[in-house]
């Protein structure tokens, strides 16, 4: 069989283009940077929002490779290269990392317990000290980059494999793999959620926390999945492959995550209210205070309820133009949700000018330049479809279940 | 290209959904003899004696405890929950498989769900029965009970809506009147073929009454289905709901060891874990008496198998996360909790509950484990055990050394706690033995679908419609004809 699936030329064109804006962010960050009067404090913390954000999609998209070689379904298929692209750039993200840990001093307020003044958080920082300490801290990323690296490049080598030998054994030897390496990636991603953001506010704890970011990386890797689908489906090869009923069944899994990802967060929400404990409020009430107040009514609404009853129409789900705007809406509001959960940090209840958080955006754009050149190398560099696949002739055949 | 790759056979390795050979008329009689058959078998009857003299005991205590009150039970402060909350959260947990597969799997359209699905509902329904005992006798005065729903009265009085315990109220009723809903209308179309077979009178005229009238029309069928899809969209978010209420119990408080964020996700993964622990624990032995090893097949127990352990991982997740967190916390109270759990005076409770629910499980990960019927069989019993120790960790442990070691005292359980869990068990197989004797375990005409002559000839069809075929264009009946 031919592998007639090759990227369309004018990707090559998408690439420059996202390139070109990465540069104009890039540009715009280091204005932004140079000009707030605190530079090296700015920098880093506004690198800390971008990279979470970015590394979300690498690893949402090593889950849902993961997850959709578990599930064995028709629409992993045909996503399979573009989730292989996605956690590819989880390399780029190892080497990004490198400037978090030179700035730790200014992004995490237990690198410096000895200069706090308050005896009793000082003391709380001792006690955590053998957790949260620069050393260990490197180096439980070091593992974790390990474990996702070696995930990442196991499932590929084989679906790589199935592409010159179409061997049906090297499917299940990724569906063997893909088992632990799900309960492992979990576990790694958690404890990453707790070193990289929940230490932000080293006092406070949450249970729940790892399992939320994990939901929101779903959420976001799904919206990003959707949106390169789309594109791809303008142009041939793909837009002979992808039919209705892909988007219907990607159009499924996105509410699906949204409700989990807005079930976690209302649980965390509710149980610490409730419990009203001085060494878990302080989280919210920071959070409730002035413009976080407003912006996190707009999650709600625009993260939660408007995706949701959107997402209800099934004609919506099957239609890729209208999809796409509800898959962008997503993308934005899980930015705007990382900002809600990291920025207060950085601010200890003095609200800074609104004009201070466009260097969020300008960073995240920055580096969204880098890391869309590198998936969409990775995207061009292989045939669009895993097309020796033995699923494949059940994923492309035409006309509509359900 | 595409049309070519679409040629491709594609091979499917997995077990069949149902033994070979079968037609519609095999396939009725297998599971309509069960019900209709005269007289009983004597292991059914021998089965029905043991489990009828467990609710008979069941029985008895309620009444004792009706007479003398609550204090019969070993819970005293500061224990004031404990088996009565155990118990009822381990029933209500059983309960969600049934909800699970007739719902989730329903709208998941797996096909493999249409053999299990009406087991697994009756599991739930009487599942619910037993745990809604629990907190009603509770209350210690069980005959003014309706106070706990809101409405309008003499005394002025209302439930606290702030409580999660009034959630509960409502949670758990709403589950028992939808899966009660769910379960009956997916009999009707069943009831109506036992009707149309029943060999007497009495058989005629009960199954008949309850068919309600059914006589599979088409738009009996239009109705049914849509109703049957809109029903299961309702149940889904009670899958998730009734047991993220279940943790409300316990999480909203500040108790540490209860006050933690996962505890929704985590009790209704570990619910679904001891569902489907219980389904195996039931289907295993019953295909095997009734030998209908070709309805519930080899898929459906690998399946199982398959949701048991990835929900039991994250159960274990939710382990993990209460050890870190407790720790990181730095709060004295919740590492004292911890510490207490692991190597306090019930401790061996912990790690008794670590090698039923984490530890045995693991076992599910190889291939050959999960296809030996004795293992699985094994593997659910200590799953089953080990979710009712979790509760038991959680509500007794927490309960009986809180903040204040001058409060500290131990539980100890008494005759009647024992007698009372014991007999809930054998109320719930009672029913599960009378459930299996006069109603069609498996459902028939949905187990139909399954069969290759009810698929849809497509070919066939686009033949007729286009007018190609060799009877030329002829008009297909329109609904309504």
């Amino acid at each position: 069989m031919d592998n007639n699936y090759a990227a369309p030329a004018d990707l090559g064109r998408i690439q420059g283009v996202a390139l070109g804006v990465g540069l104009l962010g890039l540009i715009a960050w280091v204005i932004g940077v140079v000009v707030s009067g605190n530079a090296r404090n700015v920098f880093f913390q506004t690198y800390l929002v971008a990279y979470v954000f970015w590394i979300g999609i690498a690893l949402g998209c090593l889950g849902w490779l993961m997850v959709q070689y578990l599930g064995g379904a028709g629409w992993g298929v045909v996503i399979r290269r573009i989730l292989e692209s996605g956690s590819h750039t989880l390399i780029l993200m190892a080497v990004l990392f490198v400037p978090i840990v030179v700035g730790l001093g200014n992004i995490y307020e237990w690198t410096h317990k000895d200069s706090i003044t308050d005896e009793r958080v000082r003391e709380l920082l001792e006690h955590k000290s053998a957790w949260l300490n620069p050393a260990f801290f490197s180096g439980r990323a070091v593992i974790y980059f390990a474990i996702w690296l070696g995930l990442m490049l196991i499932l590929r080598r084989r679906s790589h494999k199935l592409d010159e030998t179409g061997d049906p054994n090297l499917i299940q030897s990724a569906q063997d793999w893909s088992g632990p390496g799900f309960l492992i990636y979990g576990l790694t991603c958690t404890f990453a959620a707790v070193d990289w953001v929940m230490s932000l506010d080293a006092e406070w704890f949450s249970t729940i926390f790892g399992l939320l970011m994990i939901a929101g990386q779903g959420v976001l890797s799904m919206a990003f999945i959707i949106s390169i689908t789309v594109i791809l489906s303008r142009r041939e090869p793909m837009s002979h492959v992808y039919q209705p009923k892909h988007f219907h069944d990607l159009g499924k899994l996105l509410p699906a995550l949204v409700m989990v990802w807005a079930y976690f967060s209302f649980s965390q929400l509710l149980i610490i209210w409730s419990g009203n404990l001085p060494e878990e409020i302080p989280w919210f009430i920071e959070r409730f205070k002035g413009v976080w107040r407003y912006l996190g009514l707009a999650i709600i609404l625009l993260h939660f309820a408007l995706p949701f009853l959107l997402l209800l129409s099934r004609d919506l789900k099957r239609n890729a133009r209208r999809l796409v705007l509800v898959a962008w809406l997503v993308i934005i509001m899980r930015f705007v949700d990382l900002i809600w959960i990291i920025v207060p940090e950085f601010e200890h209840g003095h609200q800074k000018h609104l004009s201070e958080y466009l260097i969020y955006i300008a960073a995240t754009i920055g580096m969204g330049g880098i890391w869309l050149g590198w998936f969409f190398w990775q995207l061009r560099s292989k045939s669009l479809l895993p097309y020796r696949d033995p699923q494949m002739a059940e994923a492309l055949a035409a006309g509509g279940h359900h | 290209m595409a049309a070519e790759i679409q040629k491709q056979e594609h091979v499917d390795t997995r077990p069949p959904v149902m033994g070979p050979g079968h037609n519609f008329d095999s396939l009725t009689q297998k599971i309509i003899d069960i019900v209709l058959m005269r007289g009983f078998k004597k292991g059914w009857i021998f089965g029905f004696a043991i489990v009828f003299l467990g609710a008979l005991m069941l029985f008895n205590t309620i009444a004792y405890l009706v007479l003398k009150g609550v204090g019969i039970w070993g819970n005293n402060i500061p224990v004031g929950w404990a088996f009565d909350i155990i118990n009822f959260v381990w029933w209500i947990g059983i309960g969600h498989a049934g909800t699970l597969i007739s719902a989730i799997l329903l709208l998941l359209r797996q096909s493999w769900r249409n053999s299990i699905n009406r087991f697994a509902e009756a599991m739930t329904l009487f599942a619910v029965a037993c745990a809604g005992l629990f907190p009603a006798l509770h209350t210690g005065r069980p005959w003014v009970d309706y106070w706990l729903f809101p409405y309008p009265n003499t005394m002025g009085m209302w439930p606290n809506f702030r409580s999660p315990l009034m959630w509960d109220v409502f949670a758990v009723s709403t589950y028992a009147t939808v899966s009660l809903l769910f379960w009956f209308m997916g009999l009707i179309p069943d009831f109506a073929t036992l009707r149309d077979k029943a060999k007497n009178k009495v058989q005629r005229t009960i199954y008949g009454m309850l068919a309600m009238g059914w006589r599979g029309d088409a738009r009996h069928w239009h109705r049914y289905e849509s109703a049957y899809l809109l029903l299961a969209g309702l149940s889904t978010p009670l899958v998730l709901s009734v047991h993220t209420i279940v943790s409300f119990d316990f999480a909203v408080g500040i108790m540490p060891g209860w006050h933690a964020t996962i505890f929704p996700p985590y009790f209704v993964a570990g619910a679904i874990y001891a569902g489907f622990a219980m389904v195996l624990t039931l289907a295993i032995p019953v295909r095997k008496f009734y030998n209908i090893e070709d309805f519930i097949t080899m898929r459906h127990i690998r399946n199982m198998c398959k949701v048991m352990l990835a929900t039991g991982l994250i159960v274990g997740y939710g382990y993990v996360m209460e050890l870190f967190m407790a720790w990181y916390s730095g709060n004295t109270y919740e590492m004292f909790m911890m510490k207490n759990r692991i190597f306090g005076p019930y401790g061996f409770m912990y790690w008794l509950l670590i090698l039923c629910n984490v530890a045995v499980p693991q076992l599910l990960w190889v291939k050959k484990f999960r296809d030996n019927l004795l293992v699985v069989f094994i593997v659910s019993m200590f799953i089953n055990v080990g979710m009712w120790l979790e509760r038991f960790v959680i509500i007794v442990m927490s309960l009986n050394r809180d903040f204040s070691p001058a409060s500290w005292r131990m539980y100890y359980p008494t005759i009647f706690d024992f007698t009372m869990f014991f007999g809930t068990i054998g109320f719930f197989l009672t029913c599960m033995f009378l459930f299996i004797r006069f109603v069609p375990m498996i459902p028939i005409f949905e187990m139909k679908t399954l069969l290759p002559e009810s698929k849809v000839d497509e070919k066939k069809v686009e033949e007729l419609v286009s007018g190609k075929g060799p009877l030329g264009a002829t008009p297909l009946p329109q609904f309504g004809d």
